[in-house]
């Protein structure tokens, strides 16, 4: 498809919707101009949730840094504070024990099937479509009850620590097993979902077409994730991430960059963390959990990157006296917010909040490096 | 029970406002009231986002600088009798954002609710558990339902 050119000139007719609007859960606020019903031009406004979390983090022990980072999103909550630990070793060259890397795997992976079906779920819902949005919600109390059972709480489960994971969040064999069974029921009421979904006609003509992102586009606008790979890029920073090395998976991609390609991309990524948990489970090497053997020296900036369910999250600070300065944080959604303005674009006014939802926002993670003017 | 509080207990209507946390309590609340396995609607209790419809108002999260107006906005909105539930941390005393201080100290949370308009019940918690969501709007039902 060639490219979808914004009309430069002046549309007189602007539909907004936001800041708090049903379709979408967080505040926002875009700004639909239109002609004909049809959307010319989409402007999305964050800002609103703006709490500083970099500025607070300033001079803050790591610890206690790494705790906060955890705040800044409550669907990813997990990656935030693994990426957060991984600068910190990175810098001071702490060494992880194998065990701890196969349950940060675990969790990084649950947390991805329960960001995507909140995403599916989420997606049905904006369709109209309360049955199948009602059955990914049931689906997702599976992963809900599993990270749980890991992590002592359903949001934020502080899995990470400098050094490995907090010893609360070790394995053994009766929640392996637990781990296990449940991956089977997933697996099984995921093939049922994607199975009736495939299978539905009418849906598949809603979604097909609609909010179409193009592969050349998607690379300029920087797009990444999920998103990206839905529009025929195979880049997945786990296959470069030394913590995913053991592990075989498959980088799904679709060809189309809409919804329907979208929605498909997050039900196929789902399978491939399923199989990544499985072979987690049969492989977890004995040992302990957390490494406490290191010293605190004042290092360069460090920075790391990993892939969390939305795409690249970014983590950079420097330690000086074991305080953190200098913190940077660059979430994914940052990225995308581009293909969701771009994505409306040539839809009916209808399908806009269809096209923001499928490319996966979250703007509480994203509103945070944004300088705010007072008048 | 009078007519009304009959007819008002079959139809209670909850509006979730976010004020800027981390989107943890916001969908363990919407979690709590849709998704089948909690499923407040079976005791009639419904998901809103129109002020003028609503009863109870959930609030999550510190209440940022610019959320600030827009809250005020939304519960000036709601007819009376309102009753307003501050769910999670953030909500009920600033949570991190405001009481984790490095060298800077934050500027923009206005929070706790309090602060801002009047709280008639509390949800403690981070993120707050669904059920802990029900037990807390439960809570409030004979307040909602014995007015006027």
């Amino acid at each position: 498809m060639d490219e979808k050119v914004p009309k430069s000139n002046i549309i007189e007719t602007e539909i907004p919707m936001g800041t708090v609007h049903p379709a979408a859960l967080e505040p926002y606020r875009v700004r639909l101009f239109v002609e004909d019903e049809i959307v010319q031009e989409a402007e999305i406004t964050i800002g609103v949730n703006h709490r500083g979390i970099e500025r607070i983090m300033e001079g803050l022990p790591v610890e206690k840094a790494n705790a906060l980072t955890e705040k800044i999103c409550g669907i990813c909550s997990n990656s935030h504070i693994w990426n957060s630990c991984r600068t910190a070793e990175m810098g001071l060259n702490i060494e992880i024990p194998e065990r701890a890397e196969y349950i940060r795997v675990i969790m990084g992976e649950l947390e991805r099937l329960h960001s995507h079906f909140l995403y599916l779920a989420h997606g049905c819902e904006v369709l109209s479509h309360e049955t199948f949005s009602m059955r990914v919600f049931y689906m997702r109390e599976i992963v809900m009850e599993l990270l749980a059972m890991i992590g002592g709480n359903r949001v934020q489960y502080g899995c990470s620590v400098l050094g490995g994971v907090r010893p609360r969040c070790d394995l053994d064999e009766a929640k392996l097993l637990r781990l296990k069974n449940d991956m089977d029921a997933l697996e099984e009421n995921l093939t049922g979902f994607v199975d009736r979904f495939m299978a539905d006609s009418i849906l598949l003509s809603r979604v097909t077409g609609i909010g179409v992102l193009p592969q050349k586009q998607a690379i300029k606008l920087a797009v990444t994730g999920p998103t990206l790979r839905a529009t025929g890029v195979a880049r997945d920073l786990r296959t470069t991430m030394f913590e995913y090395d053991n592990f075989d998976f498959n980088v799904i991609t679709q060809p189309d960059g809409d919804v329907k390609s979208n929605l498909i991309m997050r039900a196929l990524e789902s399978f491939e963390s399923i199989k990544i948990i499985r072979q987690a489970i049969a492989n977890i090497p004995e040992g302990k959990v957390v490494n406490r053997d290191w010293e605190m020296f004042d290092t360069d900036i460090v920075q790391s990157y990993i892939e969390v369910p939305r795409g690249t999250l970014y983590h950079s600070y420097r330690l000086e006296g074991g305080r953190v300065r200098h913190s940077i944080i660059r979430t994914p959604s940052m990225a995308n917010i581009g293909a969701m303005q771009y994505a409306c674009i040539g839809d009916q006014i209808t399908d806009a909040q269809l096209c923001i939802v499928q490319c996966d926002p979250c703007f509480t993670c994203t509103d945070r490096a944004i300088e705010i003017i007072r008048r | 029970m009078g007519i009304k509080s009959f007819s008002r207990a079959r139809a209670i209507h909850v509006m979730l406002v976010y004020t800027g946390g981390c989107n943890g309590c916001d969908i363990e609340i919407v979690n709590s009231i849709l998704s089948p396995r909690f499923d407040a609607e079976q005791y009639k209790v419904f998901l809103t986002w129109n002020p003028r419809e609503a009863d109870v108002l959930v609030v999550t999260g510190p209440v940022t600088h610019l959320n600030r107006k827009p809250l005020e906005a939304i519960y000036e909105a709601i007819p009376n009798p309102k009753l307003v539930v501050a769910a999670g941390s953030c909500a009920l005393m600033g949570g991190v954002y405001k009481n984790c201080h490095g060298d800077i100290p934050s500027e923009e949370i206005e929070g706790p609710v309090e602060n801002v308009i009047p709280v008639n019940a509390k949800i403690p918690g981070c993120a707050v558990r669904p059920q802990d969501v029900l037990a807390g709007v439960v809570s409030l039902l004979p307040t909602l339902l014995d007015a006027d």
